[in-house]
């Protein structure tokens, strides 16, 4: 008796969102797929398969070098944000004692505030009028060429997006970490750096590649930033897809740079999760008694 | 061991001049276009002043306030219909998940890991091409809802982590319907984790503009019309709409701080 309703609650509990995901997140992706071997010819579909798309993707220059852009940005912008997050994070649980609560909600605020009206912010201090080329110019230096609409501004928006979300994947990996585990290592004899790179690095290994995930794949297939702060040389492959889906109306290339897109995640998400071993990174199970 | 102290001192404090630039990082654009929406000059707004002409002519602008109401309705449902299902997620792979816990969490956590832009894309491929449905609220209620679901499961599956369901069982014996026990039981000692994914996952849709620019089409919402407004060259309007969001955003976040801090952690 117990157990059939035991059965019935889990039926419930956990095929209801379990079919939610599959409608509405399996299935536009299975959608992707199918478009992608379609074509487009003057803004309508025409249901041949084929793999011309894939084949335009692989041998047009232009999206090459979009592509290898986006994935040279995406690394760059990921191992940066991992750098500047870790000392962050770590501060806020080593030190942060009663303010860890306020410290990491006020990273939430900029990550909640919207990317487009942050990008609307950042603009108001990279800009050619900005703050920062403003006061450069008020005091009657020149202005930064580098940070106006190039590469270098796409890079330190990038930065700015996703540093909430990275720092917070790691501030919660350390949070959940023993921290006497590096006090047993000092106490062992070992020095700062070998307790870092032996016990804190490994055993936040997990948390550290979900946040390096987390700001690299948005990243990849980022439109929104390149498309406003990139100027001319900054096309960046999802802001290329994104135009397939704007004004070229060539839908079905489109749903091709969709699928790269994907598959590159996958494989960044498959490559990393590899060299972790989950026991090894301090991972206990779901831990119920 | 001097040297010592001194070298820890010196590591301790480099991360907090860390942290402090970062976080002047983080808010010094927010609060430059905050005094932007104040002046009457916003491209170099100081000193600061306090002109409040651009919110005037934002509140009679009728482009942002049929956006604002649609933006509004999307990120209402899309709130709730994203805490329901994360909280039924939740409930299931904490309680009833058993060997395969693990397994339906990564899947929960999928949407995570495919950023907006490929969610919207998708999710129009699968409506307008494959169906030939038009774009509606409710496509784009349920594509948001989806991005949404993985920060709703995680933040109460973070919060509910340790709650303890004998509990629930304890009411159930003593003769309460199982609904009367989540009513009476469980909601009053886990609300923080629930009011914290409803406020995320408000604001998440609220401000998100590629899931709702891709399943719309011409239906206005606020993101998508300061997108058009930022082609167009950036308005103080815009700056004095970003501040309100900000603003709204900033007093959310500091309420739910004290809530949380008030409320002793019941459920630990």
């Amino acid at each position: 008796m117990a157990d059939s309703i035991n059965q019935m609650n889990r039926r419930l509990f956990l095929h209801i969102p379990t079919a939610f995901l599959i409608l509405f997140f399996v299935l536009p992706l299975i959608a992707l797929v199918i478009l992608s071997f379609w074509q487009t010819e003057n803004y309508k579909i025409v249901r041949d398969w084929t793999t011309m798309n894939y084949v335009t993707l692989a041998t047009e220059t232009a999206y090459i070098t979009f592509f290898v852009r986006s994935l040279v940005m995406a690394v760059l912008v990921s191992i940066c944000l991992v750098l500047l997050s870790w000392p962050i994070a770590y501060f806020i649980v080593r030190y942060g004692g009663r303010y860890r609560l306020i410290f990491s909600l006020l990273l939430a605020v900029p990550f909640l505030s919207g990317e487009v009206l942050r990008l609307i912010a950042l603009q108001g201090m990279l800009g050619p009028a900005g703050l920062i080329n403003g006061a450069l110019m008020r005091v009657g230096a020149a202005p930064l060429r580098f940070i106006m609409y190039s590469n270098s501004a796409t890079f330190i928006a990038f930065v700015y997006l996703y540093l909430p979300i990275t720092v917070t994947a790691i501030y919660l990996s350390l949070l959940n970490f023993d921290l006497r585990l590096a006090s047993a290592a000092s106490a062992c004899g070992a020095g700062r750096v070998r307790v870092f790179l032996e016990i804190i690095w490994p055993l936040n290994l997990s948390g550290t590649i979900v946040g390096f995930l987390l700001c690299f794949i948005p990243t990849l297939s980022a439109s929104l930033a390149p498309r406003f702060l990139g100027g001319p040389n900054g096309t960046l492959y999802g802001m290329s897809m994104a135009q397939q889906f704007g004004e070229s109306g060539t839908w079905a290339l489109g749903a091709a740079m969709g699928v790269v897109l994907v598959l590159f995640s996958i494989a960044a998400l498959v490559i990393l999760s590899l060299g972790v071993n989950l026991r090894r990174s301090g991972f206990t199970g779901l831990g119920r008694q | 061991m001097d040297m010592l102290a001194v070298k820890y001192f010196a590591v301790k404090w480099s991360m907090g001049v860390i942290l402090i630039l970062a976080y002047a990082f983080l808010y010094m654009p927010i609060v430059h276009i905050l005094f932007a929406s104040l002046s009457s000059h916003p491209n170099f707004p100081y000193p600061p002043e306090f002109n409040p002409a651009s919110y005037v002519r934002l509140t009679t602008n009728t482009i942002y306030q049929s956006a604002f109401v649609n933006s509004l309705i999307i990120a209402t449902c899309t709130s709730i219909l994203a805490t329901v299902m994360g909280l039924l997620a939740t409930v299931g792979v904490l309680r009833f998940g058993g060997k395969r816990a693990l397994l339906y969490a990564i899947f929960f956590a999928g949407p995570l890991f495919v950023s907006e832009i490929l969610l919207g894309i998708s999710s129009m491929s699968l409506y307008y091409l494959v169906f030939e449905l038009q774009g509606n609220m409710v496509t784009a209620v349920i594509a948001n809802s989806v991005h949404c679901f993985s920060f709703c499961f995680l933040i109460m599956a973070a919060m509910l982590y340790k709650y303890d369901w004998r509990m629930n069982e304890a009411a159930i014996v003593c003769g309460a319907t199982p609904i009367r026990a989540f009513i009476e039981v469980m909601l009053p000692l886990t609300w923080s984790g629930i009011l914290g994914s409803l406020i995320v996952a408000f604001v998440l849709s609220l401000n998100g503009l590629d899931i709702s620019f891709y399943l719309l089409g011409a239906t206005p919402t606020m993101p998508s019309v300061a997108w058009g407004a930022l082609r167009y060259g950036v308005k103080p309007e815009l700056y004095a709409l970003s501040s309100i969001i900000n603003i709204a955003v900033f007093v959310a976040i500091i309420g739910l701080y004290f809530k949380v801090r008030a409320q002793p952690s019941a459920a630990g």
